[in-house]
Order: structure tokens, then C-alpha cells, then sequence
């Protein structure tokens, strides 16, 4: 009745593994109809169509783009930060080391003060012009 | 997009190819895997034509992997839609210069081993008379075949897997490790102890027979 042929124990022999195998060859068989491919490829591109029109894929598709894009922009506002704060930094210590004008308004001082009484004097010896 | 490729031509070829058992390495492999190459970077650049070629490509061996984990047909047809889904949506991801079935099939196994742990849940949440028929056999009239899917049955999981893929579907023990995620020596265990666990459980039938 059957071609089977197993041993006791676990010696049973690769003939009776080959036999096994192709009854399982057969039980596991895909089915053999081309139209049932074809139909369930349909079904899997249909799923896929579907897939590929939702919002979540579009977000996906553009994720990555927008996680590069908002590296480099992190990157260089903060290489632009840095320069900046660099900038005034440098403006900072330029204007501690330069000799300040001081000096110079010291020296002018009595001449514009002079100036100014002066006009002050006349301003006052002629109130009605 | 609109791709510059020969899909049609090229897909026809490349089933005829994969149909194929691979016990030998055809003279045009190596074509096929340019095609192949073509096509998955085609469907990268958003050809849907160029997947449901590797969809017509692929689902026959998609669907024999899945079926050697899950326990049922209509399962493998659920569980070779998901990893189809799943492989599209990782596509992106894939290296054209890797070979394409390798990790599709192992997309696969992982859709239908997902499968088998959710049907577990939920059968364990379930009275038992709503099991599956395990192995469909309309006539019943094989006493061996029916005696054979009872054996299998009581393999584990994995086991079942294992001797399937390597037995049936002729994977190589590595390619079965890869699939499953389990070292290679484990595969090779594994189906050590399949057999010995059928050749027990079916040591029986010559004398009921």
C-alpha cells in the first residue's frame, strides 16, 4: 500500500528520509494553477497601490530629504552662531586693547569750552536780535 | 517613473530561470542576476511595474518558505502579502549589489513566524475546536500522508520549519539560518532531530499498513 519503509529507532536511512521527503514534497506542494499567481500578484500590487498612495508613505519617502535638510540647516545656524559670537568676541577685545580717545578730548576741552562761553556771553548781552 | 527597462521580457526569463530547481547553476545566472539587479533598482526608483516583476518573480519561492512555517495555506498566502508589503516598504534600504532573494526570504520567514506567534495568541484566547485542519488532503485516502501530517505536528515550530525548507524546498542549512534567524548549527540540529523525531513517530506504519 505504501512505499514507506521506516526503521526502527533513529537509523532509519537516508532512503527512508528521501521517502518521507516526497510526501512532503507533496503536501507542501504550491498550488500549480498559473492563474492563481497571477491573481495573487493582483492582490499584492493592489495592497502595495494602496501602500503608495497614503499620506504616511509620502511622509516616509520624504523623511530621510528632511532629516538631511534639517541637519545642515542646524549646521549652519551653528556655524553662523559661532562666527557671530566670534565676531563681537574679537570687536570686544579690539576695543579694550585700543588706546581710547580720552586724551585727545582732554587737550580740546579749554578751546570748545571757550567757544562755548563765548557764544553763551553774546547770546545773553543781546536779547533781542 | 517611467524606467528604460524591458520589465515584461525580463521577468519572463527570470521566472522560467527560478523555476528551476536551483541544484545546478544555469548558464544565464548570471544574467538573471543583472536583471534582477535592474529591476530592484528600478522599483527603488518608484517603477511599480519593475516590483510586480519581482513580485512574478519571487512569490512562488516566497510562498514555499512561508508555507513550511506557518500551518496553513490560506496563512501562507496572508503571511507572502505581508512580506511582500514589508518588502516594499524596506526597499529603500536594500543594497542592489546583495542578493535580492536572500533577503526577501528572510522578510518573508519573519512575516510568517509574526503569523504563527499571533495565531498562538489567539488560539490560546480560543476554545479548542476552532484548530486548523493542518494539512489539507481532500480525499483523506493516503493513510500515510494523513499519518505524516499527524507527525508533523508534533515536531515544534522550528523543527517542522527546518525539515521543510531543507527537505522540501531544498535550502541549504546556512540559507535556513539566515531565514529563520538561528546559527547554522542549529538549523543542522534541528533537522537532525526532525528526522529522527519522524522515523519515531512513524515507526508504526509498516506494520499497520
Amino acid at each position: 500500500m505504501t512505499e514507506l519503509r521506516l526503521e526502527n529507532g533513529s537509523g532509519g536511512g537516508d532512503d527512508d528520509d528521501r521517502r518521507v521527503a516526497r510526501e512532503l514534497r507533496e503536501m507542501y506542494a504550491a498550488p500549480a494553477d498559473e492563474s492563481y499567481w497571477t491573481e495573487l500578484e493582483t492582490r499584492i500590487m493592489h495592497r502595495v497601490s494602496e501602500l503608495d498612495l497614503g499620506w504616511w508613505a509620502e511622509l516616509d519617502r520624504w523623511a530621510r530629504p528632511a532629516l538631511i535638510a534639517a541637519a545642515a540647516l542646524l549646521i549652519a545656524a551653528s556655524v553662523a552662531m559661532f562666527r557671530a559670537r566670534q565676531t563681537e568676541t574679537e570687536i570686544a577685545y579690539e576695543n579694550i586693547l585700543a588706546p581710547g580717545p580720552a586724551p585727545q578730548e582732554t587737550a580740546v576741552r579749554p578751546t570748545l569750552e571757550g567757544d562755548r562761553d563765548a557764544t553763551l556771553r553774546y547770546v545773553l548781552a543781546h536779547p533781542n536780535p | 517613473m517611467k524606467q528604460d527597462i524591458d520589465v515584461t521580457g525580463m521577468t519572463t526569463a527570470l521566472v522560467r530561470e527560478t523555476s528551476v530547481r536551483e541544484t545546478y547553476v544555469a548558464p544565464s545566472a548570471e544574467a538573471a542576476r543583472r536583471d534582477e539587479r535592474a529591476l530592484v533598482i528600478a522599483a527603488q526608483r518608484g517603477s511599480s511595474e519593475a516590483f510586480a516583476a519581482l513580485v512574478r518573480l519571487h512569490q512562488r519561492r516566497a510562498y514555499a518558505v512561508v508555507r513550511a512555517i506557518v500551518l496553513t495555506h490560506e496563512d501562507a498566502e496572508d503571511a507572502v502579502q505581508e512580506g511582500f508589503l514589508h518588502a516594499f516598504r524596506a526597499l529603500d534600504r536594500f543594497l542592489p549589489d546583495q542578493p535580492f532573494g536572500a533577503w526577501l526570504y528572510r522578510i518573508m520567514a519573519n512575516a510568517a513566524l509574526d503569523l504563527v506567534r499571533r495565531r498562538k495568541v489567539r488560539d490560546a484566547d480560543e476554545l479548542p475546536e476552532t484548530v486548523p485542519v493542518l494539512f489539507r488532503d481532500p480525499g483523506e485516502a493516503d493513510e500515510l500522508r494523513r499519518r505524516l501530517g499527524d507527525a508533523l505536528t508534533k515536531l515544534t515550530d522550528r523543527q517542522r520549519s527546518v525539515i521543510v525548507l531543507h527537505d522540501v524546498e531544498g535550502f541549504t542549512h546556512g540559507e535556513i539560518g539566515v531565514m529563520l534567524g538561528i546559527p547554522e548549527g542549529t538549523a543542522r540540529s534541528d533537522l537532525h532531530h526532525a528526522r529522527k523525531e519522524l522515523r519515531r513517530i512513524l515507526k508504526d506504519i509498516r506494520s499497520d499498513l
